[in-house]
Order: C-alpha cells, then sequence, then structure tokens
C-alpha cells in the first residue's frame, strides 16, 4: 500500500500512518472496524481540507470500513434561513459531494454513537472529534487514540492504523482516582454533568480518571455531557465509572493491578468554581440560547418541548436546539419538534452553533446548558455566555424570568 | 519530518493551538495567551513547547501553507502528532516541505531568542542558531 502500486489515495494514506506509527513507537499495523471523520466542516478544515478531499474523491479513493461524518457547517435544509452566506454553504456541499464519492455515511453529528454507528465493546476503531472519542472508549470500550483531523480520513482510506496508545490493554488502565462521594447526585442534570466533566478534565489533564460515587447511575445523556466536557478541559480520551462503565466493573479491573498514581476528591466548590468558570458574565439578558452540544438525543428535545409546551419565546431571542437529522426525524414523529417551533424555537440538524457562520445576526450574549459550548464559544464565536441549566435557559428564554443567571451545583 | 529551512526566530513560550491560535490566512498569531499574540509566523522559525488542543489544528496547519503563510520551519520541545501530519500532508499536496524537529538536547524555548537566525537541518539533525546580536552557538 505504501508504495503507491494501490494509487495515489492509498499511498498518501499510509504514508501518514506509517509515520505516526514511528513516531509513537508502534509495532505493526492492525485492522480498524470503524471511523468517524471529524474533518466534516469547511469551517474546520478550510480550503486546504476541502482540496485534500476534492482530490482523494477524484483520485477514485474509497473508504474500506463504515465511516460517519461529524457536524457540518450548515444545516443542508435551513442553512437560507439561518442567513448563512451561499458562497459558504457552496463549499460545505463540495466537501459533502467528496465525501460521497469516497462512501462515508453522511450522519453528520458529533454523537454518532447515538444514531449513526454501531460500535461495540473492545472494537478497534479509529475516531476523530473529542467527545466521540471519550464516549467512544469510555462508555462503549471500544478502542481509539485521539485523531487529528485529515489522519481519520487517512484511516478510513487504509482500514488500518498503527497500534499503539489506547489499542494496547494495559494503557487503558486507570491512573488516578476520583471520588464523587461528597456530591448528591441523585438530582444532577446533564448541564450538572458537564460541570463535573469540566472539573474531571481540568483536574487529570491526559491521565486516565478514575471516577467513583457515581450513583444513581448516570444516563447516556449524563455521560455525553461528561465526555464532552472532560474532553474540552483536558485531553481526556477516555475515562471509569466504577460500577458503570464496561472497564470498570470494580476498581481492581479499573485499576488493572497497577498502582494508584494519584487520589483526588471532587465536591460542591470545585463544582461551583468550574461553573463560575464557565460563564463570562454571571446573569444577563442573552439574545442566543444554544441547546445541544454534543447533538440532543430524542429524550433531550422532549425536556425541551415540555419546558416551551402552551409558551412563546420573546420576540428578540432566538433559541436553536441542535441535533442530528435521526435523533430530528424521531423527536418529529413525536411531536417534539412542533411544539418547539410553535413556541419559536429551531431544531437545527447536521451542524454546530461553533462552526455556522454566524455574522449576520450580531448575537450579544449566549446562554447554554452546555459545558463545551460555553468554554469555546467565547474565543470562537466572539460572545458572552453564560453557563445555566436547560430549565434557567428555557425559562428565560419563555418570560417566566427575566434573566438567565449562570449555573451552581446543589448544595447538598 | 525532514527537510531543509533557515529564518528569524519567532518563540512563544506556552503551549499553542494551531486552531484558535494562529490565523492561516496570515500567519498572525491570535491566540493571547501564548505570550506571542500578534506576532506572525510566516516564513519564519517558530519555535514553541508543544501543541495543544484541538484536532482541527492538522487543518490549519495546512491551510496556512495553502495560503503561503506557513512558518519555514518548527521547533518544539515535544512535537504533537497534530503538526506532522499537515507537515507530511504539506509536502504530498503543495510540495513544500517544512522541517519541524523537537527532542532538541536543551530546551529550544529557551536556548533560542527571538530574531535569532536558525538553521534547520532535520536530514542531520542539526540546529544551528546565530544569536541576533552576540555571535554563534
Amino acid at each position: 500500500m505504501l508504495d503507491g502500486e494501490y494509487g495515489y489515495a492509498l499511498e498518501t494514506a499510509m504514508s501518514v500512518l506509517v509515520k505516526l506509527g514511528d513516531m509513537y513507537g508502534a509495532d505493526k499495523m492492525i485492522e480498524i472496524d470503524n471511523v468517524h471523520v471529524d474533518a466534516s466542516t469547511y469551517a474546520g478544515i478550510h480550503e486546504a481540507g476541502l482540496h485534500f478531499c476534492k482530490t482523494l474523491a477524484k483520485e477514485n479513493a474509497r473508504f474500506r470500513v463504515p465511516t460517519t461524518l461529524c457536524i457540518s457547517a450548515i444545516d443542508f435544509s435551513l442553512w437560507r434561513q439561518l442567513r448563512v452566506p451561499s458562497k459558504f454553504a457552496k463549499k460545505q456541499r463540495e466537501l459533502a459531494e467528496a465525501y460521497a464519492r469516497m462512501g462515508a455515511t453522511p450522519t453528520w453529528t458529533c454523537a454518532p454513537y447515538q444514531y449513526g454507528s454501531g460500535i461495540r465493546f473492545g472494537q478497534d476503531i479509529a475516531w476523530a472529534e473529542s467527545n466521540a472519542i471519550a464516549f467512544a472508549n469510555s462508555v462503549v470500550g471500544a478502542r481509539t487514540n485521539r485523531y487529528p483531523d485529515l489522519v481519520d480520513i487517512c484511516a478510513a482510506l487504509a482500514g488500518k492504523v498503527p497500534r499503539f496508545g489506547l489499542y494496547l490493554k494495559e494503557n487503558r488502565h486507570g491512573q488516578v482516582l476520583l471520588s464523587a462521594d461528597a456530591i448528591e447526585t441523585g438530582h444532577l442534570t446533564c448541564t450538572d454533568y458537564g460541570t463535573l466533566g469540566y472539573c474531571i478534565g481540568a483536574a487529570v489533564g491526559q491521565k486516565i480518571p478514575v471516577i467513583k460515587g457515581l450513583s444513581p447511575r448516570p444516563s447516556v445523556d449524563h455521560l455525553k455531557s461528561l465526555a464532552a466536557a472532560a474532553a474540552t478541559s483536558g485531553s481526556v480520551a477516555l475515562f471509569h465509572i466504577i460500577g458503570v462503565t464496561p472497564e470498570a466493573r470494580n476498581s481492581a479491573e479499573a485499576f488493572g493491578n497497577s498502582a494508584i498514581e494519584e487520589k483526588m476528591s471532587v465536591g460542591d466548590e470545585e463544582l461551583q468554581r468550574a461553573a463560575m468558570q464557565l460563564s463570562t458574565v454571571e446573569e444577563g439578558q442573552a439574545d442566543f440560547v444554544v441547546l445541544g452540544c454534543p447533538h440532543y438525543s430524542v429524550e433531550q428535545i422532549g425536556e425541551v418541548a415540555a419546558l416551551l409546551e402552551g409558551s412563546r419565546i420573546r420576540k428578540n431571542v432566538e433559541v436553536w436546539v441542535f441535533t442530528s437529522r435521526m435523533a430530528s426525524m424521531l423527536a418529529r414523529r413525536k411531536g417534539y419538534v412542533k411544539t418547539i417551533e410553535a413556541a419559536g424555537g429551531k431544531v437545527l440538524c447536521d451542524t454546530c452553533a461553533l462552526h455556522l457562520p454566524l455574522g449576520a445576526w450580531s448575537f450579544q450574549t449566549m446562554a447554554t446548558d452546555s459545558a463545551k459550548m460555553a468554554h469555546y464559544a467565547p474565543a470562537i464565536i466572539g460572545i458572552d455566555v453564560v453557563f445555566a441549566n436547560t430549565a434557567e435557559c428555557l425559562n428565560y428564554a419563555t418570560k417566566r424570568q427575566e434573566r438567565v443567571r449562570s449555573q451552581y451545583c446543589k448544595k447538598k | 519530518m525532514a527537510g531543509k529551512a533557515k529564518g528569524e526566530a519567532i518563540v512563544a513560550t506556552r503551549s499553542i493551538s494551531f486552531w484558535g491560535g494562529i490565523d492561516p490566512k496570515t500567519g498572525r498569531i491570535i491566540d493571547k495567551r501564548s505570550g506571542s499574540f500578534g506576532k506572525n509566523i510566516s516564513g519564519k522559525v517558530f519555535v514553541f513547547p508543544y501543541g495543544k488542543g484541538s484536532s482541527t489544528s492538522s487543518a490549519v496547519f495546512l491551510e496556512a501553507v495553502r495560503c503561503n503563510k506557513a512558518p519555514a520551519a518548527i521547533v518544539n520541545a515535544h512535537t504533537e502528532p497534530l503538526l506532522t501530519v499537515g507537515a507530511i500532508l504539506a509536502m504530498k499536496l503543495y510540495g513544500k516541505s517544512i522541517p519541524v524537529v523537537d527532542h532538541v538536547e536543551t530546551d529550544p524555548c529557551e536556548v533560542i531568542a527571538n530574531h535569532d537566525l536558525v538553521e534547520v537541518d532535520a536530514d542531520r539533525g542539526i540546529l544551528m542558531v546565530t544569536r541576533a546580536r552576540r555571535g554563534k552557538k
């Protein structure tokens, strides 16, 4: 493959993968079963990335394994309504066309593990997008390293990756024991789990945390929030939760008999501090409410519908719910989308507020229930942020309260 | 990444993410916490401890190459695969060689100062620094 006998695309892909393997001392290449490509948004990969994809497609390159796509820079149906310049939309559509020719599945979601990807425990995969990597490794127990954009494409073309890092069982054991015993976890919302994840990522950096004391058992949506936030404040690619995640049925399994390097605890004080860091203004009158980072599940869209039922969103406030096309279709069938739209909100598919061109909207202040969104939005969009629970955001948006206040975790 | 290059040094003493840290269209450093905000890396030998953050950095690096705004070479204490990948593809797609060197004996951010002339020969593993004022090292 490396010598070009399979053509330009495979030769390029293999040269990148072999070089990567050399850097990390990989012993061999291994077959992978699945790829999630993060290089899917024109706003992220720019003209050079588009050129790369178009060149590959022109060379008749084909993905060798099932490959899903992360978010797009536009909602492919509603981009005009979202005031996206048509020149920009055209670029994203060209990228979509190149991926279609290579055989990717057009999932356009950052949460492919909920709708779109079938991956199982113990499988070797190559995923990009930090929240998806953390979820696949930790919650599913599939195995992937953290892949940069464009390497994800190379892995899909080759169907192979160098074996190092998290593909090896001995590198998947926990390093830091993190006790959440002091937190009353029974009433935590997804937003609270995001705050918790943000604390954990900041505390452990690149190490593998083992969390104890999360009971009753968190839902998939809770774990999605936690994974996304931990991979935002740290480079967490894998975490274990004792009694919850599949490689941590008990402490011995999580640490694999290797010594615990460090012990920490997270309490209400740490959660409060993290929540404060995530807001640039403590309370205010947001004009842009962003929900669905990572993409909301059907159940989360249902929660929004219940909070908006029979209400009307303020005239000068936009409420945008980001999700995958698959979840949106199911939510529509359940009547949730209709309820949200009747209140004046939008349910958007395929995309992300950090990648959509928002220039035409002149938003000043965002309210969001996502720790990851709250972390990135000030730098990327250039906007103030109030980080708050979903209900707080929507109570404000529907005039049940005058201002939106930033989130503090409930005291015991 | 192999290759030879020569240029004036730009030293950032903190880790940097190309995504949200460098504007690929101009080569300007836009990360206010990098310690080098506002400087331009285009055509320079860019010295910084290590790359961090977003996986999109590899694509931003490649875009800087396409726009002719990439550094002439990169010198790191530890290089992340993000940048190596960008450099490999720069050669493949645009025929441009941008040497990326790391594991230098001493911390490059301490040894090299802004405006020093740096010659990188990644093929032979040689890094030559000519002081902006004080002669050779």
